[in-house]
């Protein structure tokens, strides 16, 4: 998947193109309005995220005429102004999605992923995890015949785990990524710590759970080659 | 009391207590006229005699008797002249008892002696004080009609006046205090009086008011701006982070040191986020077109809240009206209210301690009550719980001090009230109320 990052603050532009590069996607940066539209006027992309606080062009103003040439893109808009009427004008005019900054890189990977799975139809095959098979679509963990259940929160936990696979993953960003903004250290480490223990207690009834792995002091991490 | 009020209520007891005391006072004061009035007229009446004395001779009265009298024919008046023995002169006025054909009644009298061809004579002039006294009643009659018309005129002519002075204070009251809400965002022309004070008094309220408004924009202006500029930097080093946590030479040592500066920045975030909301509110960013179910709303939040109820073996009654409908109001922001507040009873809450929520509908208003078996706040720290950044610190657990100051917004964007009662180791409740015109059941 090919994403153009249209973004001013340089650092931050690299720091995403590093971390998208390592999922697989195929990166270009643009650090003005006129370089973006250039670019998007040449190349096709899957991916455009659009900083509305471009120096040269409004974002929003942007996102119209990209709009003309990259008809097939999604549009995701990253934005420190994250005033409402903004998120509101940047949907209507066909924005994809909206990330207020700062925002997480694991959130962002995982909004794009959504996107995929919505717009271009993309089918996740059923993954596995060691002898588990998880479907993605239908929200469900299969081992050999049986469906295992899990709760609302413990299939997002394992599914967020398992998009970022082979990485760390704190307790912070789990219970971010559940709770948003809402997120309290204090209490809701407990519960991820809780929630993990009870996904590895329902899936070991059936079988071998050690992919899902415990980083001391940091959080989780589910191991797959 | 209004000034107003006070000044009608002075102007009317003052003339009130004049016109008592004038009643009070008139029958004696026409008395005494009366009687003066009669001694004029003796005296008068005493000349006349007199005048034709010496001028026609003593027998002109006499006419040979050794003594003179007549009255008139009700016996008002009388008068008598005789030859006396009295070698004292007598001149006096005096009210005494005179029998006048076998009638005795009470005259006033006036006795003279004087002398005719070396014979003494006295001359006595009487008028019965009956007559003296007969128009005292009339007298005092038309006195008090025209006394009342006169404190009626005047009541209501200071009444009028008053009332006209006092209008520019009612008007700077109007326009100045009442009705006018933090933080005074539309400058209001100065009102049109000739009265230097009130002229004074308008003036600095205009002043007082325009320079609240200018500190308040100014301080918004400023968390807006400082809130957007530092987002772009805790970006970078949000990702820069997260990014690092996935290098392979990292050891495990060095990663928990990574975590805790993540932890840092997340609270960095969160402060940075919720100046940020406040700022937006203030800001009137926030459309006021949503309802909400009130019971689905609590229910909502609670449900939300249950992993952190559960930690610290909370019990959690909720007892809300199901049909009860919340208008007018911002979904998120009421939301986040509500949340906040049980939030709070949850976090100052003691181990195995309860949490109740319950509402009253009563007739201006209808409340939702937030009530926790907490640490409860001492009172004297009440009036700065809604400042930003101050928390109750004995609880040992980490705020960030912002929570209660997007409550105190989100309750003066709606126009809400809320109420805060709470004992030191007993526990709070927090009080919201929301005018009956914004519900709906």
């Amino acid at each position: 998947m090919k994403v153009l990052i249209v973004e001013d603050e340089k650092t931050l532009a690299e720091e995403m193109e590093t971390f998208l590069k390592k999922a697989f996607y195929l990166c270009d940066c643009a650090p003005t309005g006129k370089e973006a539209l250039e670019k998007i006027g040449v190349n096709e992309y899957d991916f455009i995220l659009l900083d509305l606080g471009l120096p040269d062009i409004d974002g929003l103003e942007l996102l119209q005429q990209a709009k003309k040439y990259a008809t097939e893109a999604a549009f995701i808009i990253l934005t420190a102004r994250g005033n409402i009427e903004d998120r509101i004008q940047g949907l209507d005019l066909g924005a994809d999605d909206y990330l207020p900054k700062p925002f997480s890189l694991l959130e962002l990977q995982s909004r794009m992923h959504a996107i995929s799975r919505r717009k271009y139809g993309v089918q996740d095959k059923l993954t596995e995890l060691g002898e588990f098979k998880i479907d993605l679509k239908k929200r469900l963990v299969i081992h050999n015949t049986n469906e295992i259940e899990l709760s609302r929160k413990e299939f997002d936990l394992l599914s967020y785990l398992l998009l970022h696979k082979n990485r760390p993953l704190t307790r912070m960003q789990l219970s971010e990524h559940i709770w948003g903004n809402f997120a309290d250290d204090d209490y809701d480490s407990n519960y991820i710590d809780a929630t993990i223990k009870n996904i590895r207690k329902k899936l070991s009834a059936f079988g071998n759970t050690e992919w899902l792995e415990t980083i001391r002091g940091v959080g989780y991490k589910i191991k797959l080659r | 009391m209004k000034l107003l009020t006070k000044l009608t209520l002075f102007i009317t007891l003052s003339k009130l207590v004049i016109v008592a005391l004038f009643v009070a006072l008139l029958p004696s004061l026409i008395e005494k006229i009366a009687f003066q009035y009669t001694n004029y007229y003796l005296r008068e009446q005493k000349k006349k005699v007199l005048n034709v004395v010496s001028r026609n001779g003593v027998d002109f009265y006499l006419q040979g008797d050794s003594s003179y009298g007549s009255y008139t024919m009700l016996k008002e008046e009388y008068i008598s002249l005789e030859p006396t023995k009295l070698e004292t002169p007598i001149d006096t006025i005096e009210t005494s008892k005179r029998i006048v054909e076998s009638d005795t009644l009470n005259y006033r009298v006036l006795s003279h002696t004087f002398v005719y061809n070396k014979k003494n004579y006295i001359l006595e002039i009487g008028k019965t004080t009956a007559t003296i006294n007969q128009y005292n009643d009339d007298l005092q009659r038309v006195a008090l009609y025209v006394l009342i018309v006169l404190v009626v005129i005047t009541i209501v002519t200071d009444l009028i006046f008053t009332r006209f002075l006092l209008r520019p204070l009612g008007l700077i009251i109007k326009t100045k205090l009442l009705n006018r809400r933090f933080p005074f965002k539309e400058h209001i022309q100065p009102i049109k009086t000739s009265t230097q004070d009130f002229k004074l008094l308008d003036e600095s309220f205009i002043n007082l008011m325009d320079q609240i408004h200018e500190t308040f924009e100014k301080e918004r202006e400023f968390t807006a701006n400082a809130s957007h500029e530092l987002m772009t930097p805790i970006s970078i080093l949000q990702t820069k982070m997260e990014n690092l946590m996935v290098e392979s030479e990292l050891d495990e040592r060095l990663q928990s040191r990574l975590l805790e500066m993540m932890k840092t920045l997340n609270r960095l975030k969160k402060i940075v986020h919720s100046l940020l909301l406040i700022s937006r509110i203030e800001n009137e960013q926030f459309a006021r077109s949503g309802s909400s179910n009130v019971k689905d709303l609590i229910s909502d939040i609670v449900e939300d809240l249950e992993h952190r109820l559960d930690e610290k073996n909370l019990k959690i009654t909720v007892h809300v009206s199901p049909t009860t409908i919340i208008k007018n109001i911002n979904n998120d922001l009421i939301f986040q209210l509500f949340y906040n507040l049980i939030n709070n009873a949850i976090r100052y809450n003691k181990p195995n301690g309860s949490i109740e929520i319950t509402d009253t509908l009563g007739k201006d208003f209808y409340s939702i009550h937030v009530k926790d078996t907490g640490i409860g706040i001492p009172e004297d720290e009440i009036p700065t719980i809604f400042n930003r950044f101050k928390k109750a610190n004995r609880s040992g657990n980490e705020g960030y001090g912002l929570g209660l100051a997007i409550v105190k917004s989100i309750i003066n964007y709606h126009s809400l009230e809320l109420k805060v009662d709470s004992k030191a180791g007993e526990g709070t409740t927090f009080t919201v109320l929301f005018p009956s015109f914004m519900t709906e059941n």
